[in-house]
Protein backbone atom coordinates (compact mmCIF):
# COMPACT_ATOMS: atom_id res chain seq x y z
CA UNK A 1 0.00 0.00 0.00
CA UNK A 2 1.35 3.27 -0.70
CA UNK A 3 1.63 6.41 1.24
CA UNK A 4 -0.80 8.60 -0.18
CA UNK A 5 -3.29 5.34 0.07
CA UNK A 6 -2.73 5.22 4.13
CA UNK A 7 -2.57 9.43 4.08
CA UNK A 8 -6.11 9.09 2.58
CA UNK A 9 -7.24 5.89 4.32
CA UNK A 10 -6.27 7.68 7.86
CA UNK A 11 -7.97 10.60 6.58
CA UNK A 12 -11.17 8.26 5.08
CA UNK A 13 -11.37 7.01 8.63
CA UNK A 14 -11.58 10.01 10.07
CA UNK A 15 -14.56 10.36 7.99
CA UNK A 16 -12.82 13.60 6.53
CA UNK A 17 -15.94 14.47 3.86
CA UNK A 18 -13.08 15.62 1.60
CA UNK A 19 -11.36 12.35 1.28
CA UNK A 20 -14.35 10.72 0.51
CA UNK A 21 -15.08 13.09 -2.25
CA UNK A 22 -11.91 12.08 -3.29
CA UNK A 23 -12.47 8.50 -3.06
CA UNK A 24 -15.95 8.73 -5.15
CA UNK A 25 -13.96 10.79 -7.69
CA UNK A 26 -10.86 8.56 -8.26
CA UNK A 27 -12.68 5.38 -8.24
CA UNK A 28 -16.48 6.35 -9.19
CA UNK A 29 -15.75 5.44 -12.78
CA UNK A 30 -14.17 2.07 -12.10
CA UNK A 31 -16.69 1.28 -9.84
CA UNK A 32 -20.08 2.53 -12.25
CA UNK A 33 -18.45 0.85 -15.06
CA UNK A 34 -17.82 -2.82 -13.01
CA UNK A 35 -21.61 -2.81 -12.35
CA UNK A 36 -23.02 -1.34 -15.87
CA UNK A 37 -21.03 -3.98 -17.44
CA UNK A 38 -21.72 -6.58 -15.22
CA UNK A 39 -25.47 -6.10 -14.82
CA UNK A 40 -26.50 -4.79 -18.30
CA UNK A 41 -28.64 -2.02 -17.07
CA UNK A 42 -27.58 1.88 -16.25
CA UNK A 43 -29.94 2.70 -13.73
CA UNK A 44 -29.55 -0.61 -11.99
CA UNK A 45 -25.90 -0.22 -12.13
CA UNK A 46 -26.27 3.58 -10.89
CA UNK A 47 -27.84 2.31 -7.78
CA UNK A 48 -25.63 -0.41 -7.15
CA UNK A 49 -22.75 2.14 -7.48
CA UNK A 50 -23.82 3.86 -5.15
CA UNK A 51 -24.65 1.15 -2.79
CA UNK A 52 -20.68 0.07 -2.89
CA UNK A 53 -19.36 3.59 -1.69
CA UNK A 54 -22.09 3.74 1.27
CA UNK A 55 -20.52 0.35 2.26
CA UNK A 56 -17.13 1.18 1.91
CA UNK A 57 -17.85 4.62 4.18
CA UNK A 58 -19.82 1.96 6.66
CA UNK A 59 -17.06 -0.10 6.68
CA UNK A 60 -13.87 1.66 6.40
CA UNK A 61 -13.21 0.71 9.91
CA UNK A 62 -12.95 -3.37 8.75
CA UNK A 63 -10.46 -2.55 6.03
CA UNK A 64 -7.43 -4.04 6.65
CA UNK A 65 -5.26 -2.70 4.50
CA UNK A 66 -3.77 -5.94 4.10
CA UNK A 67 -4.81 -6.05 0.47
CA UNK A 68 -5.08 -2.57 -2.05
CA UNK A 69 -7.95 -0.30 -1.41
CA UNK A 70 -8.95 -0.54 -5.06
CA UNK A 71 -9.25 -4.17 -4.71
CA UNK A 72 -11.11 -4.15 -1.62
CA UNK A 73 -13.54 -1.68 -3.40
CA UNK A 74 -14.21 -3.74 -6.36
CA UNK A 75 -14.79 -6.81 -4.30
CA UNK A 76 -17.49 -4.97 -2.65
CA UNK A 77 -18.52 -3.89 -6.36
CA UNK A 78 -18.78 -7.14 -7.43
CA UNK A 79 -20.36 -8.48 -4.62
CA UNK A 80 -23.05 -5.86 -4.42
CA UNK A 81 -23.41 -6.69 -8.45
CA UNK A 82 -24.26 -10.37 -8.05
CA UNK A 83 -26.03 -10.24 -4.99
CA UNK A 84 -28.05 -7.84 -7.73
CA UNK A 85 -28.43 -10.40 -10.12
CA UNK A 86 -29.54 -13.40 -7.81
CA UNK A 87 -32.41 -10.68 -6.46
CA UNK A 88 -33.16 -9.72 -9.91
CA UNK A 89 -33.42 -13.26 -10.98
CA UNK A 90 -36.25 -13.97 -8.41
CA UNK A 91 -38.61 -10.63 -10.20
CA UNK A 92 -39.19 -11.48 -13.45
CA UNK A 93 -39.49 -9.08 -15.70
CA UNK A 94 -36.36 -6.63 -14.29
CA UNK A 95 -33.34 -7.43 -15.22
CA UNK A 96 -31.10 -6.88 -17.45
CA UNK A 97 -31.76 -5.12 -20.61
CA UNK A 98 -29.69 -4.53 -24.05
CA UNK A 99 -28.38 -1.83 -24.21
CA UNK A 100 -29.58 0.07 -27.61
CA UNK A 101 -27.94 1.99 -30.03
CA UNK A 102 -28.25 5.29 -28.30
CA UNK A 103 -27.28 4.14 -25.14
CA UNK A 104 -24.06 2.83 -26.43
CA UNK A 105 -23.25 5.81 -28.73
CA UNK A 106 -24.03 7.86 -25.80
CA UNK A 107 -21.75 5.67 -23.64
CA UNK A 108 -18.79 5.92 -26.00
CA UNK A 109 -18.61 9.40 -26.32
CA UNK A 110 -18.52 9.58 -21.92
CA UNK A 111 -15.89 6.97 -22.38
CA UNK A 112 -13.33 10.03 -24.23
CA UNK A 113 -14.38 13.32 -21.87
CA UNK A 114 -13.34 16.58 -24.11
CA UNK A 115 -11.66 14.61 -26.86
CA UNK A 116 -13.22 15.45 -30.33
CA UNK A 117 -14.02 11.96 -32.04
CA UNK A 118 -14.50 12.04 -36.08
CA UNK A 119 -18.44 11.07 -36.65
CA UNK A 120 -17.24 7.60 -38.90
CA UNK A 121 -14.70 6.66 -35.89
CA UNK A 122 -17.29 7.34 -33.57
CA UNK A 123 -20.18 5.36 -35.22
CA UNK A 124 -17.48 2.25 -35.68
CA UNK A 125 -17.04 2.48 -32.09
CA UNK A 126 -20.36 2.28 -30.73
CA UNK A 127 -21.32 -0.48 -33.19
CA UNK A 128 -17.91 -2.28 -31.93
CA UNK A 129 -19.02 -1.59 -28.43
CA UNK A 130 -22.71 -2.68 -28.44
CA UNK A 131 -21.59 -6.14 -30.13
CA UNK A 132 -19.27 -6.73 -27.31
CA UNK A 133 -21.92 -5.64 -24.80
CA UNK A 134 -23.96 -7.70 -26.32
CA UNK A 135 -21.54 -10.64 -26.59
CA UNK A 136 -20.55 -10.03 -22.58
CA UNK A 137 -23.77 -9.93 -21.39
CA UNK A 138 -24.54 -13.84 -22.86
CA UNK A 139 -21.52 -15.15 -20.38
CA UNK A 140 -22.45 -16.55 -17.49
CA UNK A 141 -21.64 -14.69 -14.23
CA UNK A 142 -18.21 -16.47 -13.79
CA UNK A 143 -16.62 -15.76 -17.30
CA UNK A 144 -18.14 -12.23 -17.26
CA UNK A 145 -16.92 -11.39 -13.83
CA UNK A 146 -13.25 -12.32 -15.33
CA UNK A 147 -13.57 -11.13 -18.22
CA UNK A 148 -14.18 -7.81 -16.78
CA UNK A 149 -11.86 -7.53 -14.39
CA UNK A 150 -9.09 -8.69 -16.38
CA UNK A 151 -9.87 -7.34 -19.89
CA UNK A 152 -12.30 -4.62 -19.10
CA UNK A 153 -10.31 -2.95 -15.89
CA UNK A 154 -7.06 -4.74 -16.81
CA UNK A 155 -6.21 -5.98 -12.45
CA UNK A 156 -3.60 -8.72 -12.39
CA UNK A 157 -4.32 -12.40 -11.53
CA UNK A 158 -3.63 -11.77 -7.80
CA UNK A 159 -6.00 -9.04 -7.42
CA UNK A 160 -8.69 -11.26 -9.51
CA UNK A 161 -7.88 -14.01 -7.00
CA UNK A 162 -8.84 -11.60 -4.33
CA UNK A 163 -11.76 -10.17 -5.52
CA UNK A 164 -13.11 -13.41 -6.66
CA UNK A 165 -11.08 -15.84 -3.81
CA UNK A 166 -10.41 -18.07 -6.50
CA UNK A 167 -7.17 -19.51 -6.96
CA UNK A 168 -4.64 -18.61 -9.59
CA UNK A 169 -4.89 -21.60 -11.39
CA UNK A 170 -9.07 -21.57 -11.59
CA UNK A 171 -8.65 -17.79 -12.77
CA UNK A 172 -6.62 -18.51 -16.16
CA UNK A 173 -8.20 -21.34 -16.84
CA UNK A 174 -11.96 -19.91 -16.44
CA UNK A 175 -10.91 -16.97 -18.38
CA UNK A 176 -8.96 -18.56 -21.21
CA UNK A 177 -12.75 -20.25 -21.62
CA UNK A 178 -14.41 -17.21 -20.79
CA UNK A 179 -12.16 -15.24 -23.98
CA UNK A 180 -12.90 -18.38 -25.76
CA UNK A 181 -16.30 -18.12 -25.50
CA UNK A 182 -16.78 -14.38 -25.80
CA UNK A 183 -14.82 -14.67 -29.37
CA UNK A 184 -17.26 -16.74 -30.58
CA UNK A 185 -19.74 -14.76 -29.47
CA UNK A 186 -18.35 -11.96 -31.59
CA UNK A 187 -18.14 -14.06 -34.63
CA UNK A 188 -21.52 -15.35 -34.19
CA UNK A 189 -23.03 -11.45 -33.93
CA UNK A 190 -20.64 -10.52 -36.86
CA UNK A 191 -21.81 -13.34 -39.07
CA UNK B 1 5.04 -29.92 -38.03
CA UNK B 2 2.97 -33.28 -38.63
CA UNK B 3 2.02 -33.64 -34.93
CA UNK B 4 0.63 -29.99 -35.10
CA UNK B 5 -3.17 -29.49 -33.05
CA UNK B 6 -4.65 -26.30 -33.31
CA UNK B 7 -6.65 -27.30 -30.15
CA UNK B 8 -3.20 -27.79 -28.14
CA UNK B 9 -1.87 -24.31 -29.60
CA UNK B 10 -4.72 -22.51 -28.75
CA UNK B 11 -5.15 -23.73 -25.79
CA UNK B 12 -1.99 -21.34 -25.07
CA UNK B 13 -3.44 -18.00 -26.78
CA UNK B 14 -4.86 -16.59 -22.99
CA UNK B 15 -1.53 -17.25 -21.49
CA UNK B 16 0.28 -16.13 -24.59
CA UNK B 17 -1.56 -12.78 -24.53
CA UNK B 18 -1.15 -12.15 -20.82
CA UNK B 19 2.40 -12.74 -21.39
CA UNK B 20 2.42 -16.03 -18.79
CA UNK B 21 4.50 -18.17 -20.47
CA UNK B 22 8.30 -18.26 -20.66
CA UNK B 23 10.40 -17.38 -23.74
CA UNK B 24 10.68 -21.04 -24.75
CA UNK B 25 6.99 -21.93 -24.23
CA UNK B 26 6.50 -18.99 -26.63
CA UNK B 27 8.65 -19.86 -28.76
CA UNK B 28 7.14 -23.34 -29.06
CA UNK B 29 3.36 -21.57 -29.70
CA UNK B 30 4.53 -19.03 -32.08
CA UNK B 31 6.40 -21.59 -34.43
CA UNK B 32 3.06 -23.48 -34.50
CA UNK B 33 1.06 -20.39 -35.26
CA UNK B 34 3.42 -19.72 -38.26
CA UNK B 35 2.84 -22.62 -39.20
CA UNK B 36 -0.74 -23.16 -38.94
CA UNK B 37 -3.07 -20.31 -40.91
CA UNK B 38 -6.01 -21.63 -39.16
CA UNK B 39 -4.26 -20.60 -35.54
CA UNK B 40 -2.33 -17.86 -36.99
CA UNK B 41 -6.33 -16.47 -37.75
CA UNK B 42 -7.10 -17.57 -34.06
CA UNK B 43 -4.90 -16.29 -32.43
CA UNK B 44 -5.62 -12.58 -34.39
CA UNK B 45 -9.11 -12.91 -33.80
CA UNK B 46 -8.43 -13.17 -30.09
CA UNK B 47 -6.25 -10.45 -29.96
CA UNK B 48 -8.33 -8.06 -31.47
CA UNK B 49 -11.56 -9.10 -29.12
CA UNK B 50 -9.37 -8.61 -25.78
CA UNK B 51 -7.75 -5.75 -26.94
CA UNK B 52 -11.29 -3.90 -28.25
CA UNK B 53 -12.17 -5.15 -24.55
CA UNK B 54 -10.16 -2.52 -22.78
CA UNK B 55 -11.86 0.38 -24.72
CA UNK B 56 -14.85 -0.53 -22.64
CA UNK B 57 -14.57 2.34 -20.50
CA UNK B 58 -18.45 3.81 -19.15
CA UNK B 59 -18.16 6.78 -16.91
CA UNK B 60 -20.17 7.02 -13.95
CA UNK B 61 -23.13 9.74 -13.87
CA UNK B 62 -22.09 13.24 -14.09
CA UNK B 63 -24.17 13.60 -10.93
CA UNK B 64 -22.94 10.44 -9.36
CA UNK B 65 -20.72 12.12 -6.07
CA UNK B 66 -23.62 14.58 -5.61
CA UNK B 67 -25.98 10.99 -5.36
CA UNK B 68 -23.84 9.18 -3.11
CA UNK B 69 -23.08 12.26 -0.44
CA UNK B 70 -26.74 12.26 -0.42
CA UNK B 71 -27.85 8.56 0.25
CA UNK B 72 -24.81 9.03 3.06
CA UNK B 73 -26.42 11.93 4.46
CA UNK B 74 -29.75 10.27 4.40
CA UNK B 75 -29.26 7.49 5.73
CA UNK B 76 -26.72 8.66 8.55
CA UNK B 77 -29.49 11.96 9.09
CA UNK B 78 -26.12 13.76 8.96
CA UNK B 79 -24.49 12.51 11.02
CA UNK B 80 -22.25 10.39 9.25
CA UNK B 81 -19.16 13.41 8.23
CA UNK B 82 -20.45 15.10 11.90
CA UNK B 83 -18.20 15.48 15.23
CA UNK B 84 -17.45 13.04 16.35
CA UNK B 85 -18.56 11.88 19.61
CA UNK B 86 -14.85 11.31 22.03
CA UNK B 87 -13.27 8.27 20.50
CA UNK B 88 -16.44 6.53 19.17
CA UNK B 89 -17.68 7.46 15.80
CA UNK B 90 -21.25 7.40 17.55
CA UNK B 91 -23.11 7.66 20.78
CA UNK B 92 -21.57 4.30 22.77
CA UNK B 93 -25.49 3.13 23.87
CA UNK B 94 -24.00 -0.33 24.39
CA UNK B 95 -21.47 1.44 27.48
CA UNK B 96 -23.95 4.10 28.46
CA UNK B 97 -26.32 0.68 29.72
CA UNK B 98 -23.21 -0.86 30.86
CA UNK B 99 -23.10 2.13 32.99
CA UNK B 100 -26.13 2.38 34.20
CA UNK B 101 -26.98 -1.27 35.08
CA UNK B 102 -23.46 -1.27 37.25
CA UNK B 103 -24.75 1.84 39.05
CA UNK B 104 -28.50 0.81 39.88
CA UNK B 105 -26.83 -2.55 40.55
CA UNK B 106 -24.16 -0.94 43.05
CA UNK B 107 -27.15 1.33 44.65
CA UNK B 108 -29.14 -2.00 45.28
CA UNK B 109 -26.24 -3.58 47.07
CA UNK B 110 -25.57 0.07 49.18
CA UNK B 111 -29.26 0.25 49.93
CA UNK B 112 -29.58 -3.77 50.62
CA UNK B 113 -26.54 -3.10 53.32
CA UNK B 114 -27.79 -0.18 54.99
CA UNK B 115 -31.24 -1.46 55.77
CA UNK B 116 -31.95 -3.13 58.59
CA UNK B 117 -32.03 -6.76 58.49
CA UNK B 118 -34.03 -7.67 61.83
CA UNK B 119 -37.65 -6.72 62.48
CA UNK B 120 -38.33 -5.60 65.57
CA UNK B 121 -41.66 -6.65 66.82
CA UNK B 122 -44.27 -3.68 67.91
CA UNK B 123 -44.52 -3.05 71.38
Amino acid sequence: MSLSDRLLLARLRERDEEAFSHIVKLYGDRVFNLVFRFVGNRSEAEDIAQEVFVTVFKSIETFRAESKFSTWLLRIAANHAKNRIKYLSRRPGVGAEEADDEEVALSQQRSVPGHMVAPDVMMEAAELGSLLEKAIAKLDEDQRLLILLRDVEELAYDEICEITGLPEGTVKSRLHRARITLKALLEAHTR
Amino acid sequence: MSDHNCESTQAEFSALLDNELSDEQRRAVMAEVKACAACAAALDELRAAVASLSQLKHAAPPTFLQDVQQQIRQRSRGRFFGKRFLLFGRIPFEWVSLVMILAMLAYYIVTMQSSPTEVTPLP
